[in-house]
């Protein structure tokens, strides 16, 4: 029972992070990515790979995961979003679709669909991290660690411009904010948060192959942000533990394996429509007159 | 599953898939836009829709690939130097009256004209009586009908499975990005500009980089030609 | 008379702001063309003209949001055109808009604070190494943005959101927001238009106050009377070309310009 629930909290953790980092774009820049799982791949493959052929250890991991993720940002990011910002959303599906192809294909560097087994334990200032119960106490750091970074930024004058851009983007160019380069900023923090998460999975599950990252994924990272709630930022956390909760909800219920996986799959689509119909601002969010368009 | 004909088959598939985009409109998409939902949402809402779709046929159907009986269609068929199959021939003039069909629809109909003013101005249709509800689940019924013989073809040239649908919305976002938005012609040279690409790509690039080749595509217009081939300028904001 | 006296002091120093042979064309129609005038320093510009003259497209041209096909706009020297909006609002020029375009959702004091030199603040790096300089920063962005309100009288509605004030003062905050940049170029398209009664007398004196701080004023408007009282220098705007500039007396009498200006 407490290996099942650490596994839970472990996950919690893993998809807070994601979520929280995701939120960063969709609520408060009003940057819809789709191309978030690819970023946690991204971090979970150049950890992964860092530590199997160059023997870096766990901080190397990290930096490795956190340095690339942003770097595939920025690459789509420049040339994106200094067009209109529907456009993005196309540019980051494509990303998606790429970076699984590079994933499934690359097979000298990433196996292809067989995936990396092996992937060592992470080594913590010398505590090597085995136990269960010992790696929610890392995952739950890291997400903590995530919240605070966010919170610090979101509660900025730095944060005052982003909600300044999703409110009145030509309004903050007149009063010499530079859009395009904020936007480009938090597009690189999200995307280092998120490779973050991906090295995290990568060193717990210990195997990592390219169907764990693909588009569904990134779908299911938008829904934890917009059904918790992205107007704050704890409302994604709340949308991991509530949608994680589902598929053990549905393991009580004997459904068989073949149907259990797109059964869980309809299920955050009803979700989804659901809530747009009925509570757009997700679990946190305040219910409010949604009047303006145009962004 | 049923044994039915093939041309009832077909039809019967334009009537779902048109059917689908009706009922997707008028219990889905049109009430948010009532309540002044944002483009988010209603993005949202399909994203929603899309997983929760492919999903439920993954359930009802199997998720195993279905390929289609295609018969004599499979037959070669010799043009000059060049061997096709029939399969092929009928997927372009599938397309070529298609592509016909749907721009004299729009030209010369009541209803196609009525699409067009709704699209250039809404406030402008409402007050010469054009109702505008009844325009847009015709659109959505129509782009929706459109694209079962899609689905079909490609169920018989490479097989069908429920989630192959978004690598194909994929590739249709982006070449009507590139011919341009609101542009029919533009569209259509998007897509073959597209499917070119992608062919010649993986005649000298192994065959799994296609999708990389399109994006690649992709990128480089938006930031050399932002508009598309034919689509309007950019409008600027109001300001 | 005083408006009379300042042109004549202002007819020799050199313009803050230079407009020469400003030109763009939307597919065949030229909204603005061959345009040219000066805007001197610590005076009210007004700048007048039919409806369809080009007068925002010119404001649009100068702050950025547009980009001019021909021309040159010179602030103390530096080329502007060509620049990014957000370079133009740096080198010193900044404006309002006709649909006010404020932070709607964001509070009276913010929509001010972001007007106020924040640069640790807003830059990732300082933010998260230099926490006592930014907060700093703050604390001197917060009563310099308090000080801007005084100003403006809106300190107490500083806490309110500003889709909730009124008009007048949602007008007030628009102008509140730039002047706290320090720019020393305000670009004001309409202040007055939708105002009457109380609040259209207070935005002469206003506006007065802002030159006596050392601001120069470039500003659109449609009445007449008020710009006669308020402008030192008049420009003349008609089909995108300028057709008279000087004294706002001769302007607003001349015959020939009203019969333009009103279309009979």
């Amino acid at each position: 029972m407490t290996a099942y629930l650490a596994h839970y909290l472990v996950m919690v953790g893993i998809y807070a992070i994601l979520a929280v980092s995701l939120n960063l774009l969709i609520g408060y820049s009003g940057i819809f990515s789709l191309a978030h799982a690819a970023i946690y791949g991204i971090g979970a493959y150049a950890s992964a790979l860092a530590a199997l052929k160059l023997g870096l250890g766990f901080w190397g991991g990290l930096v490795v995961a956190a340095g690339v993720g942003a770097f595939a940002s920025a690459l789509v990011a420049i040339p994106s979003l200094r067009v209109a910002g529907d456009y993005y959303v196309v540019a980051s599906f494509g990303l998606q679709v790429v970076v699984l192809a590079v994933f499934m294909n690359w097979t000298d560097l990433t196996n292809g669909h067989a995936g990396l087994p092996g992937i060592p334990r992470p080594n913590v200032f010398g505590w090597v991290i085995d136990e269960p119960f010992e790696y929610v106490i890392l995952s739950v750091a890291f997400a903590a660690l995530t919240y605070a970074v966010c919170w610090r930024l979101t509660n900025s004058a730095f944060g005052r411009v982003l909600q300044a851009i999703r409110d009145d983007e030509i309004a903050a160019q007149a009063m010499g904010k530079n859009v395009m380069q904020v936007k480009i900023v938090v597009a690189c923090i999200s995307s280092a948060l998120g490779a973050m998460a991906g090295s995290l999975y990568a060193h717990y599950i210990t195997y990592i192959n390219p169907s764990s990252f693909a588009l569904h994924e990134s779908i299911f990272i938008a829904s934890l942000v917009i059904l918790g709630g992205s107007e704050r930022l704890a409302g994604p956390i709340v949308g991991a533990f509530v949608l994680l909760a589902i598929p053990e909800a549905l393991k009580f219920l004997a459904i068989p394996d073949t149907v259990a996986a797109p059964l869980r799959q309809v299920i955050y689509g009803a979700l989804l429509v659901a809530f747009m119909l009925l509570r757009p601002e997700g679990l946190l969010g305040r219910a409010r007159a949604q009047v303006r368009d145009g962004r | 599953m049923l044994g039915l004909p093939l041309a009832l088959a077909v039809a019967g598939a334009i009537v779902a898939a048109a059917g689908s985009g009706l009922l997707i409109d008028r219990f889905i998409y049109q009430p948010l836009e009532r309540r002044g939902a944002l483009r988010t949402t209603l993005f949202i809402a399909s994203l929603g829709l899309l997983i929760l779709i492919e999903n439920l046929l993954a359930i009802v159907f199997k998720p195993d690939p279905l390929r289609l009986e295609v018969g004599r269609l499979a037959d070669a068929v010799r043009i000059g130097p060049v061997y096709l199959t029939w399969l092929h021939l009928v997927s372009v003039a599938t397309a070529a009256f298609a592509y016909l069909g749907l721009m004299a629809f729009l030209k010369y109909s009541r209803w196609g004209q009525a699409m067009r003013a709704v699209s250039s101005s809404p406030e402008m249709a409402r007050t010469v009586g054009i109702d505008l509800r009844r325009v847009h689940l015709l659109t959505y019924a129509v782009g929706s009908a459109i694209s079962a013989p899609a689905g079909i073809l490609l169920a018989m040239d490479v097989g069908a499975d429920p989630y192959r649908g978004t690598t194909y919305v994929l590739l249709a976002s982006v070449a009507v990005i590139m011919g341009g938005i609101g542009s029919i012609p533009g569209a259509l040279l998007g897509a073959l500009f597209l499917a070119l690409l992608e062919n010649l790509g993986v005649w000298k690039i192994a065959s799994e980089w296609q999708s990389t080749i399109s994006f690649g595509a992709f990128l480089i217009f938006i930031v050399l030609r932002p508009r598309g081939i034919f689509g309007r300028k950019i409008q600027s904001a109001e300001i | 008379m005083a408006a009379e006296a300042a042109t004549q002091r202002a007819a020799g120093s050199t313009p803050i702001l230079a407009v020469r042979g400003l030109a763009r064309a939307f597919g065949g129609i030229r909204a603005v063309d061959e345009c040219t005038f000066d805007v001197r320093p610590g005076l009210i510009t007004g700048l007048i003209g039919p409806n369809g003259a080009g007068k925002t497209t010119v404001f649009n041209l100068i702050t950025g949001f547009l980009k001019a096909d021909r021309g040159s706009i010179l602030l103390r020297g530096t080329e502007l055109l060509g620049l990014p909006p957000h370079e133009v609002e740096r080198r010193g020029v900044v404006r309002t808009f006709q649909h006010l375009r404020l932070w709607s959702k964001m509070t009276v004091l913010e929509n001010v604070l972001l007007g106020c030199a924040t640069p640790m603040g807003e830059s990732v790096f300082s933010l998260f190494l230099r926490t006592a300089a930014v907060r700093a920063e703050d604390t001197r962005a917060r009563e310099r943005a308090m000080e801007v309100l005084e100003f403006f009288g809106l300190a107490g509605r500083r806490h309110q959101l500003a889709e909730d004030l009124a008009y007048p003062e949602q007008k007030l905050l628009s102008m509140a927001r730039i002047f706290a940049t320090d720019a020393p170029v305000m670009l004001l398209d309409e202040p007055a238009s939708g105002l009457d009664g109380e609040s259209l007398r207070r935005i002469v004196p206003l506006v007065r106050r802002l030159v006596a701080h050392g601001k120069t004023v470039l500003l659109i408007e449609h009445n007449m009377e008020l710009i006669a009282e308020l402008s030192d220098v008049v420009v003349f705007l008609h089909q995108g070309r300028v057709l008279a500039a000087g004294a706002p007396a001769a302007i607003t009498r001349d015959p020939a310009l009203t019969e333009i200006y009103f279309g009979v």
